[in-house]
């Protein structure tokens, strides 16, 4: 998606999703992208509901200081300063998010679904662990893991392309860039499409 | 490729001071973990992936295996004393070279164990993993669980050895009294196409088994550099505290101190045991990132802290350091103010 449409889109959710007056005045510059109770607006803004608040918060500041690249993202990134960024990251962290049946590692042994099989098992002929020994049964992460479950396909791998590409970084040793770099273009399609079916 | 070589550097010891040189003129109890070097031109085992686990008993008894493995908390308070998980310290489900898999111990047991004193066959072996790594109480001889772990173990093993040597077929079932004893016996019986081409003795010494040895530091390790080690590349995921973190009842990222994590009987409460897997294993994924030195200072950060107590201890701390305690480790050493061992936490508690 190249940025005019990207702006025409964000035009239109602005028109499609009014002012939420129960939304703290802080946080209503993100409802327009993100959706008053952080449910995303695919194509637009992801999911933010089920995101701990101090991964969000260090999001915003890895926006702000160009670790995170992103022509919408930073830019609104800038308008929250100060303990405001506390205040959007708990607003979003306390949102509900569905009930989700957990499957653990081990629940199944064989595995043929190439994307379920990374996710749990991984690939250590790559040195590539599963996606779920940091993120978690099902993916639903915790703190500064962020949940995958359920989030917009085409945002992973919009994210998976960001970490390959070196558009995306922040995290302790590159350890998300590593993870992101060994995958194929058809992983990253399988990887999303997975994640973001588990609901 | 029914295996794959791998082309690594064999590191270069680095000569020089180190405080293990001192531990090891001491009578130590405790062996160090067995270890194969590290070799250039190493070929590793790879085993049938999990797809090609047979349906019926035998195979169920190998599927719950490796669900045990992964999700060893299915067995806590009953077996498990702990959060961690087999698959915390024995990488890609116990199938990983290098990170102790469970292949290279399957061949090499029965074996004699200066820990206990004893020749331990595999299920002994395994044993001994719940008493201490997994601070909890060991399933019986014989049981289910046991007989699970160990076909799981098995049938890594064996199928690897198939496809090593091209031999053709399923993996050959065992009953359980023979799965538990381990395969380095006279009556342990290898396809021809194999024994023909493969001492036995080699078996017990599989590339990839253990940990490879961590390469001399050039100073002697350090708890207070440890630290700095640990907050710029270990507490991201294992937490400020040492604690890990906890998802959906799970420890995702598992704990390395205090209550939680494996008591001063486990292996890896040794500076140079730990220090061999941090150095050849994390961060997960990545391997060999630290430098020997570092490896070996976070090591002693990790382990100069509380943690389980030694299930063999008797009451007083003095006693087991000096019965169990002569090596690498912080067991009854005084670390700021504190005699470790003094206020270590329960054995088995339930959760």
């Amino acid at each position: 998606m190249n940025k005019s449409l990207i702006a025409a889109t964000f035009v239109c959710s602005v028109v499609s999703l009014p002012v939420n007056a129960s939304v703290p005045a802080t946080v209503q510059v993100c409802v327009s992208c993100h959706g008053a109770q952080g449910q995303g607006l695919e194509g637009v803004g992801p999911k933010l509901a089920g995101l701990s608040s101090a991964y969000m918060a260090a999001q915003i500041k890895l926006f702000q200081s160009g670790s995170r690249q992103n022509p919408l993202m930073q830019p609104m990134a800038m308008m929250l300063q100060g303990d405001n960024i506390q205040v959007a990251a708990d607003y979003f962290a306390s949102q509900p998010v569905g009930d989700i049946s957990l499957l653990y590692r081990g629940d199944k042994v064989a595995i043929t679904d190439p994307a379920e099989k990374l996710a749990y098992q991984g690939d250590w002929s790559r040195d590539l662990p599963a996606c779920f020994s940091c993120h978690g049964s099902s993916a639903i992460g915790a703190e500064q893991f962020p949940r995958l479950a359920g989030q917009q396909a085409s945002y992973i791998k919009s994210q998976l392309e960001a970490w390959q590409k070196g558009t995306r970084k922040g995290d302790a040793d590159n350890m998300m860039a590593n993870v992101a770099g060994k995958l194929t273009a058809a992983e990253i399609d399988q990887l999303a499409q997975y994640l973001a079916s588990l609901k | 490729m029914k295996f794959r070589a791998k082309y690594i550097l064999s590191a270069a010891a680095l000569v020089g001071f180190n405080i293990n040189v001192i531990a090891e003129e001491l009578p130590d109890r405790q062996q160090a973990l067995p270890s194969m070097p590290k070799q250039a031109d190493h070929l590793y085992l790879e085993s049938a992936p999990l797809t090609d686990i047979p349906e019926g008993e035998f195979g169920d008894k190998v599927r719950l295996g490796y669900q045990l493995f992964v999700n060893t908390q299915l067995l806590r308070d009953k077996n498990v004393g702990n959060d961690l998980n087999c698959v915390n310290c024995h990488l890609n489900a116990g199938n990983k070279a290098n990170a102790s898999p469970l292949w290279g111990a399957y061949f090499a047991y029965p074996a004699y164990r200066k820990k206990n004193d004893k020749v331990n066959s595999y299920e002994e072996r395994l044993q001994g993993c719940f008493t201490y790594s997994m601070n909890g109480k060991a399933p019986e001889s014989g049981s289910k669980e046991l007989v699970a772990l160990s076909a799981y173990s098995y049938w890594l093993g064996m199928s690897g050895l198939m496809r090593q040597h091209n031999v053709a077929g399923p993996v050959p079932e065992l009953s359980d009294s023979e799965l538990v004893k381990g395969a380095k016996r006279d009556d342990f019986i290898l396809p021809e196409l194999i024994s023909s081409k493969m001492d036995p003795n080699a078996l017990a010494q599989l590339p990839g088994r253990g940990y490879p040895a961590v390469p001399k530091a050039e100073l002697a390790y350090s708890p207070e550099r440890g630290a700095e080690v640990y907050q710029a590349h270990c507490q991201s995921c294992h937490g400020q505290d040492g604690q890990g973190q906890m998802i959906a009842g799970i420890a995702a990222l598992p704990p390395l101190w205090g209550a939680q994590s494996y008591n001063w009987g486990a292996g890896m409460h040794r500076i140079g045991t730990a220090a061999d897997f941090i150095y050849e294993n994390m961060p997960l994924g990545k391997s060999v990132q630290l430098t020997p030195q570092q490896a070996w200072d976070v090591s002693s950060y990790i382990n100069s802290q509380e943690r389980p107590q030694d299930p063999r201890f008797k009451g007083q701390v003095s006693d087991t350091q000096k019965q169990y305690h002569q090596h690498d480790g912080y067991y009854g050493k005084t670390v700021a103010d504190q005699v470790l061992g003094s206020a270590s936490s329960a054995n088995f508690p339930k959760k």
